[in-house]
C-alpha cells in the first residue's frame, strides 16, 4: 500500500515499449526538405513564449511597446528550470529572441521576439528623427547580432564602428542605457511605460492575495475576481508572473490549483 | 526490485546496478522517522554544527550554540519499541574547558575517532581527546571562527583550514602545532571552507564579499580561480570583479567524486561548479531562503544514481536532483531554522539539527513497515495486563 504513494526513481516505474517509434517510417518514406526530425520540433519552451506573446495585450498600449514577456513566466510552464534556461539560451544563440535586463535585481530578465523588438526600435528612430545611416549601422550591429545585455563603448566604437555622437543619439533614443562609465545596458525604448503597469499589476494581484482569508486561493476564482482598468496587462499574465517569479506557491489540489503566498 | 534481483542472480546486469537502484529507492522515500529518534542531550542548546566520523560511519558528534558538545551512538539503539540513539558522552558548557560561547563547527579527525576539532564565535579552535574529553590543544583567533575544515582525504599534511571574521584563511599545522600558512585574496569575513575530496591540496573558500575562491596551498602566490557566476559574460568594462553570487556565500559542499562543488548564498540561490574549469553548470534550483547569519551545512548523497542534495531552506529540508535541479522533495520536520545535515551512507539515513534544539533522523520510509512490526509485536506482550488494568474500575453497581 505504501509503495503506491511513495515517490519512485524513473527506473522503477514501469515503462510501455513504444510500439511504433516516431520517425521510423517517416524518414525512410520521406527524405529531404520534407523529413521532419525531433531535432526540428520545436520545444516546450519555444511554445509557451509563443503562447504568452500572443497573450500580450498590445492595443491596450496602443503598440506603443513590443510584447515583453518575462523570463520567469516561462518557469511557470514548464516543469525544468534547468532545460528552459538552457533552451532560452539557445533561442538567443540562433538569434530569435533577446534578453534584456529590465528591472533593478539582477535577476529581472525580460524576453523580446528579435522582430518586434526590430520593428519597434525603427519606429522609434524614425519618430525621433535620427540620421538613416545611424538607423542602417544600429539595426545591422545592435539589433540583430549582439547577443549580451550590455555592450561597452570598446565595442560600440571598434568592432560596430559608432562614433561618440551616434552613441548619443543611441541614448537618447533610449536603445542604450548608461550602466557605469564605460558601458551601456541594451533597453526597450518606451520600457517606463511597461514597468509602471506592470509594477502596479503586480501590486494588485498581491494585495488580493493578501485579502483572502489564510492568503491562499484558487486559481479559477482567482482568474474570475474583477481586474482594475488601469493594469492593463491582464490577470493572466501577472499570475504565470507570480507562480514563476516564486512569490507564491501553487499546490495541486483535488479541485484545481491553490495559489498561497509566500511569507 | 525483484527484477533487478532476479536479473543480478542470472548474469544479465552488473551487481552494482541493484545496490544503486536499491539505494536510490531509499532516498527518495525519506521521511521523518516515527518510531526512531536521538536521545535528546542537554548539553546542547541549539544544534548548529553536526559531523558522522569516516571511519566507521558510527558516532553522531554534535556542537550546540550554547558551547556544549555531546557524541551519540548510531549503531546502538536500545529500547523495545521506541528506538533512541544513545548519547554516550557529552561536554557542557559549564564545563572548565569547553568554549565560552557558541560552537560553529564540529568535525571528526578523518583518521580516527579518538581526536575531533571544534571551533566557535569566542574566537578558539580546540582539538580534543575523545577518551578524556579535554582539550588536547587550543588556537586563539583574532575573529570570530565561522568554520574550519580538515581535508577527508589526506595523507601528506594534517592542515586544518580555519576561515574567520578577517578575511585571511589561516591553516593550521597539527603535527607542529601552529598556524603554518595565511591565505589572502578574500577582500571580508570567510563565512565557509571546504577541502576537495578528491586533491588533498585543493580548498575552497566562501566569504561574505559574495566570492568564492579554489585554492592549491602548494602556490606559493594566491588562489587559483575565482569562480564567476556569469561565466565571464556580461562583465562590464570597469567592474571586473568576479562573484559567486548576488549575496553571501554560506554553504559549500564537494561531490563525493570532487568533480563539482556547489554553494549555496544569500541571493537564496544554490549553483554548481565544475572544479576542474570552474564554469558555473548553470542549473537552476530556484529560490530557497537563506537567512545569512552563519554558515549552513549543505550535504550531498554517494552512491545513488540521480545525485541528491540536502539543503536547508528556513525550517524545511529541500532535497534537488543535483545535475538536473528539480526538486525531488520538501522534508517538514523542523521547527525553526535548520542549521545542518548529514547524510549517513551505509544506511541512507539523514540526520538535522536546528535552531529548535532537536536533531531528527530522517529514514527512508520502508523502513518503517519493520519497525511498525516491533512495535505491534512489543504492544501484544504486555497488552494481556494492560487490558485487566484497564477495565477494573472503582464504581460499585450496587445501590448502597
Amino acid at each position: 500500500m505504501n509503495r503506491k504513494r511513495s515517490l519512485l526513481p524513473k527506473f522503477y516505474k514501469s515503462k510501455r515499449r513504444c510500439l511504433n517509434p516516431i520517425n521510423g517510417d517517416v524518414i525512410d518514406h520521406f527524405e529531404g526538405e520534407n523529413a521532419l526530425s525531433i531535432n526540428d520540433m520545436p520545444t516546450d519552451t519555444s511554445f509557451s513564449l509563443q503562447y504568452l506573446r500572443h497573450q500580450f495585450p498590445v492595443e491596450k498600449f496602443e503598440h506603443q511597446i513590443p510584447p515583453i514577456m518575462m523570463k520567469h513566466q516561462v518557469y511557470s510552464m514548464v516543469e525544468n528550470r534547468t532545460i528552459v534556461d538552457k533552451h532560452l539560451n539557445d533561442l538567443r544563440e540562433e538569434g530569435m529572441i533577446k534578453i534584456l535586463r529590465l528591472g533593478a535585481n539582477a535577476d529581472e530578465l525580460c524576453i523580446v521576439y528579435t522582430e518586434d523588438y526590430t520593428n519597434h526600435c525603427l519606429n522609434i528612430m524614425k519618430d525621433k528623427n535620427i540620421e538613416t545611416s545611424i538607423i542602417d549601422k544600429c539595426k545591422e550591429t545592435i539589433l540583430k547580432t549582439c547577443k549580451d545585455i550590455s555592450v561597452d563603448t570598446e565595442t560600440l566604437m571598434k568592432d560596430y564602428l559608432f562614433t561618440d555622437k551616434e552613441i548619443t543619439h543611441l541614448v537618447i533614443s533610449s536603445i542604450l542605457t548608461a550602466r557605469d562609465i564605460g558601458s551601456y545596458w541594451i533597453s526597450i525604448p518606451n520600457a517606463g511605460f511597461f514597468m509602471k503597469t506592470f509594477m502596479k499589476g503586480r501590486k494588485v494581484i498581491l494585495t488580493m492575495l493578501r485579502r483572502c482569508k489564510y492568503k491562499q486561493i484558487l486559481q479559477t476564482e482567482m482568474e474570475q475576481r474583477k481586474w482594475p482598468k488601469l493594469a492593463r496587462l491582464g490577470i493572466m499574465y501577472h499570475i504565470s508572473d507570480i507562480i514563476g517569479g516564486d512569490l507564491v506557491q501553487r499546490h495541486q489540489t483535488t479541485s484545481g490549483y491553490l495559489l498561497r503566498l509566500k511569507d | 526490485m525483484l527484477k533487478f534481483l532476479t536479473s543480478r542472480e542470472s548474469g544479465s546486469s552488473d551487481p552494482s546496478l541493484l545496490r544503486r537502484a536499491e539505494v536510490t529507492r531509499r532516498i527518495y522515500s525519506l521521511e521523518l522517522s516515527k518510531h526512531r529518534d536521538i536521545e535528546k542531550s542537554n548539553a546542547l542548546g541549539v544544534v548548529n554544527a553536526l559531523d558522522i566520523d569516516s571511519i566507521e560511519n558510527r558516532y553522531l558528534l554534535s556542537g550546540g550554540g550554547n558551547g556544549g558538545i555531546a557524541i551519540h551512538d548510531l549503531e546502538d539503539l536500545p529500547g523495545e519499541d521506541k528506538l533512541r540513539y544513545r548519547q554516550i558522552c557529552h561536554i557542557p558548557n559549564s564545563s572548565i574547558n569547553a568554549h565560552k560561547r557558541s560552537v560553529e563547527t564540529v568535525q571528526w579527525y578523518p583518521l580516527d575517532t579518538g581526536l575531533f576539532t571544534t571551533s566557535g564565535t569566542d574566537k578558539e579552535l580546540k582539538v580534543w581527546d575523545t577518551n578524556k574529553l579535554l582539550p588536547a590543544d587550543s588556537y586563539s583567533f583574532e575573529g570570530i571562527i565561522y568554520s574550519h575544515h580538515m581535508s577527508p582525504v589526506s595523507t601528506k599534511h594534517s592542515l586544518i583550514a580555519v576561515g574567520c571574521e578577517k578575511s585571511t584563511i589561516k591553516l593550521i599545522d597539527l603535527r607542529a602545532g601552529s598556524y603554518s600558512q595565511m591565505l589572502k585574496g578574500h577582500k571580508s569575513a570567510v563565512l565557509c571552507v571546504k577541502w576537495s575530496t578528491r586533491d588533498e591540496f585543493i580548498l575552497a573558500s566562501g566569504s561574505s564579499d559574495n566570492g568564492v575562491l579554489l585554492w592549491d596551498i602548494r602556490k606559493a602566490k594566491g588562489s587559483i580561480m575565482s569562480l564567476d557566476q556569469h561565466n565571464g559574460e556580461a562583465a562590464s568594462a570597469h567592474n571586473k570583479v568576479k562573484t559567486a553570487h548576488n549575496g553571501r556565500v554560506n554553504g559549500l559542499c564537494f561531490t563525493d567524486d570532487g568533480l563539482h562543488l556547489v554553494t549555496f548564498g544569500t541571493d537564496n540561490r544554490l549553483r554548481l561548479w565544475n572544479t576542474n574549469t570552474g564554469k558555473n553548470s548553470l542549473v537552476n534550483y530556484g529560490s530557497i531562503s537563506n537567512d545569512g547569519r552563519k554558515s549552513l551545512g549543505i550535504s550531498v548523497t554517494t552512491g545513488n544514481c540521480p545525485d541528491v542534495i540536502m539543503v536547508p531552506d528556513d525550517s524545511n529540508l529541500m532535497l534537488f536532483n543535483l545535475h538536473e535541479g528539480t526538486r525531488i522533495k520538501i522534508l517538514r520536520g523542523h521547527y525553526n531554522q535548520v542549521n545542518c545535515c548529514v547524510y549517513h551512507c551505509d544506511k541512507q539515513e539523514l540526520y538535522s539539527g536546528g535552531n529548535d534544539r532537536n536533531i531528527l533522523v530522517w529514514l527512508p520510509s520502508t523502513d518503517d513497515v519493520y519497525e511498525n512490526c516491533i512495535k505491534i509485536n512489543s504492544k501484544e506482550k504486555s497488552n494481556f495486563t494492560s487490558r485487566i488494568a484497564a477495565t477494573t474500575d472503582t464504581w460499585s453497581d450496587e445501590d448502597d
